[in-house]
């Protein structure tokens, strides 16, 4: 096990940059999950760690021994492809054991280590069968059991959960959990999907075209994203916005919002004054009723999941944000959602009260993106 | 359901006919191999002989050095597909994973070999076997089928490599393999139904050659392949057929054996990637 160091690693096809300066240090034992939308890089960055894509400029360390130019089976780690990558033409047992086999283990040895890894993941009577005569959840175990007796300084996983279905998807995410709190073997985790994200990693790293958009726990990036993508994309559904202006009040700011001067929660009040911003409010911290700040909704749509509801309502005209080219849902633009827990069953005819606490609110700069605390 | 039935009626009759369309020379062939010469030209012809020379083919073999003829077919097309496979595996495997400039235009351009005749490659590929000296020697056919199998298989298996995850070398790599070792450990074995599809399609194409043969193996009697030789049974003036049709039959069993025998690959190295 060991510790990782990425040093301003780079990645361009031609003029195309997928990758502009990313440096990260990884702590030895660390479980780090890099997220973010398709095309962010994440893949890329997880390959050029791997050793199966080169870097255009930049250097990575695992432990340390600088394995940048180093070929993929000289860098003592393990990968997890998204589509398994199970050798269709050897059984389970060969599977596990052949990247031991290939670095001259013995066979005693190997057979050993399988037969331990593949108790650990509940697959030992599965040795023999070859993958097509296994389930995608028994394919995805063996994958996992073929980097695990390998013992290397870090394992790499590349989407590992996106070809399960729904159920089974939130069980293995669980184990995979469980296994490295046993294990303590360093792990860097792709995904697109921010749940995983956040229930898995001991820090995120969220990523947009190819930049780090913020470095943080999973509880940090919720309560503080470092700017309107971050707060957009982590969340389910995602933080709602609300277009604002910025106006000085005695010693704090304030801003309109559903026709109530609210104080917004920033420490720098005077630099604020007279900004355009962009407030944001998580679903989930809008509640049914009177409360700090009320105001009253006609909902467009409300879905039920029994224990929640999601209500859709339609944002004021002066709250909708102009739309811009980086591909944002329309819906989400001129939207607000709130998520009620345990609520009442109610009529979407019905006119409803909605209030939230103004110290939950997030400020970001209108005109940057970035956060304003 | 009565619609149904007439459709399926329909099917089985087209399937039926198409079958018999593509049955009736082998048929003939056969017909012919059995009757006596004197038959053959009679009318109404006959669909199957009152007396079957079932000795015909033990006295063509004891006649004419029919294995002989075979042996050597065997070796060159052995040879041309040997040859073909070690090219077109690497140039296919290539083409498929590794994005270099110009490259699809470079596979586009041995397709481009595969469209000229065999017949025009015959004068220059003349030319350089006679400053090789290899004209007489089996080594010529050998080379010069490798000449037409290597375009059409090295995009053969370019399409099967297509097929193929590019993930498998790259757990293959992250395993310790070499990128060469990741190909002969964990692409080729996963592609023997590709690579026995190709083989079988090289090794075709190099036995029924008689171009080349004849063009370069005319004066080695010793070194005529199977196609070559039959046409020596047909004389100037009088051509035996029946001997040259139950000659032809034994040219033809080998293939059909080695059809048989890798039908299974076959099938699956021709519907590979059909599958979702």
């Amino acid at each position: 096990m060991a510790g990782i160091r990425i040093d301003s690693v780079t990645k361009s096809y031609g003029g195309l940059a997928v990758l502009k300066a990313f440096s990260l240090d990884i702590a030895d034992g660390e479980f780090v999950v890099l997220v973010g939308p398709s095309g962010c890089g994440k893949s890329t960055m997880l390959k050029i760690l791997a050793g199966l894509e080169e870097a255009t400029s930049g250097t990575i360390s695992i432990g340390e021994r600088d394995v940048t130019d180093l070929a993929p089976g000289d860098r003592d780690i393990a990968m997890v492809f998204q589509n398994y990558a199970l050798y269709p033409h050897l059984t389970v047992r060969k599977n596990m054991g052949f990247g031991l086999k290939m670095r001259g283990t013995d066979a005693g040895e190997i057979d050993r280590r399988v037969n331990e890894a593949a108790k650990i993941l509940g697959i030992d009577h599965l040795l023999e069968r070859r993958p097509r005569a296994l389930s995608g959840g028994q394919r995805q175990r063996v994958a996992l059991g073929r980097a695990i007796v390998r013992e290397p300084q870090a394992f790499l996983m590349d989407e590992p959960l996106s070809n399960l279905d729904a159920k089974l998807r939130v069980h293995t995410r669980a184990e995979i959990s469980a296994l490295h709190k046993r294990l303590r073997v360093t792990t860097i985790y792709v995904t697109h999907d921010q749940t995983e994200a956040m229930t898995m990693a001991d820090r995120i790293v969220i990523m947009k075209d190819g930049v780090i958009q913020q470095i943080a726990s999973p509880d940090v990036m919720f309560r503080e994203p470092a700017n309107l993508f971050v707060a957009g994309f982590i969340g389910s559904p995602g933080m709602n916005f609300l277009k604002a202006k910025a106006l000085a009040t005695g010693g704090s700011v304030t801003a309109k919002l559903f026709g109530h001067d609210v104080t917004l929660p920033v420490a720098n009040a005077a630099a604020l004054a007279g900004k355009e911003i962009v407030v944001g409010l998580r679903p989930e911290h809008i509640a049914a009723g009177p409360g700090q700040v009320s105001f009253a909704v006609s909902p467009r749509l409300i879905e039920s999941l029994g224990s929640e509801q999601y209500v859709y309502v339609d944002l004021p005209e002066e709250h909708r944000r102009e739309a811009n080219s980086g591909g944002e849902d329309e819906a989400r633009r001129t939207s607000l959602i709130a998520r009620l827990i345990n609520p009442e069953p109610r009529p979407l005819e019905a006119t409803l009260t909605l209030s939230f606490d103004p110290a939950r609110l997030h400020v970001f700069d209108a005109a940057s993106g970035e956060a304003i605390r | 359901m009565r619609r149904r039935s007439l459709r399926t009626i329909a099917l089985y009759a087209g399937v039926a006919l198409t079958c018999a369309i593509l049955v009736f020379p082998i048929y003939w062939l056969v017909v012919t191999a059995l009757s006596e010469p004197s038959q053959l030209r009679q009318l109404p012809p006959s669909f199957w002989p009152a007396e079957p020379r079932w000795g015909v083919f033990g006295q063509i073999m004891a006649e004419r050095p029919i294995l002989l003829w075979l042996g050597n077919s065997a070796l060159a097309a052995t040879g041309a597909v040997a040859i073909s496979m070690v090219v077109s595996v690497l140039a296919g495997y290539s083409l498929s994973r590794f994005r270099v400039r110009g490259g699809q235009s470079l596979g586009l351009f041995i397709l481009t070999a595969k469209m000229l005749p065999a017949t025009l490659l015959v004068i220059p590929l003349f030319g350089i076997f006679r400053n090789l000296e290899l004209i007489g020697s089996l080594w010529s056919i050998i080379l010069a089928h490798a000449t037409l199998i290597i375009p059409f298989t090295t995009w053969m298996l370019k399409g099967y490599f297509d097929t193929i995850p590019r993930e498998l070398e790259q757990a293959a790599m992250v395993d310790g393999c070499s990128p060469l070792g990741a190909m002969v450990r964990v692409i080729l074995p996963v592609s023997a139904p590709g690579l026995a599809a190709t083989a079988l399609y090289g090794f075709v194409l190099s036995w029924s050659d008689y171009a080349y043969a004849r063009t370069f193996l005319t004066n080695a009697q010793d070194n005529w392949t199977a196609n070559l030789g039959i046409t020596t049974m047909k004389g100037e003036y009088i051509s035996n057929w029946s001997d040259i049709s139950a000659a032809s039959i034994l040219v033809a069993l080998p293939i059909l054996a080695i059809y048989l025998f890798l039908e299974r690959y076959l099938v699956g190295g021709l519907t590979a990637g059909a599958e979702k």
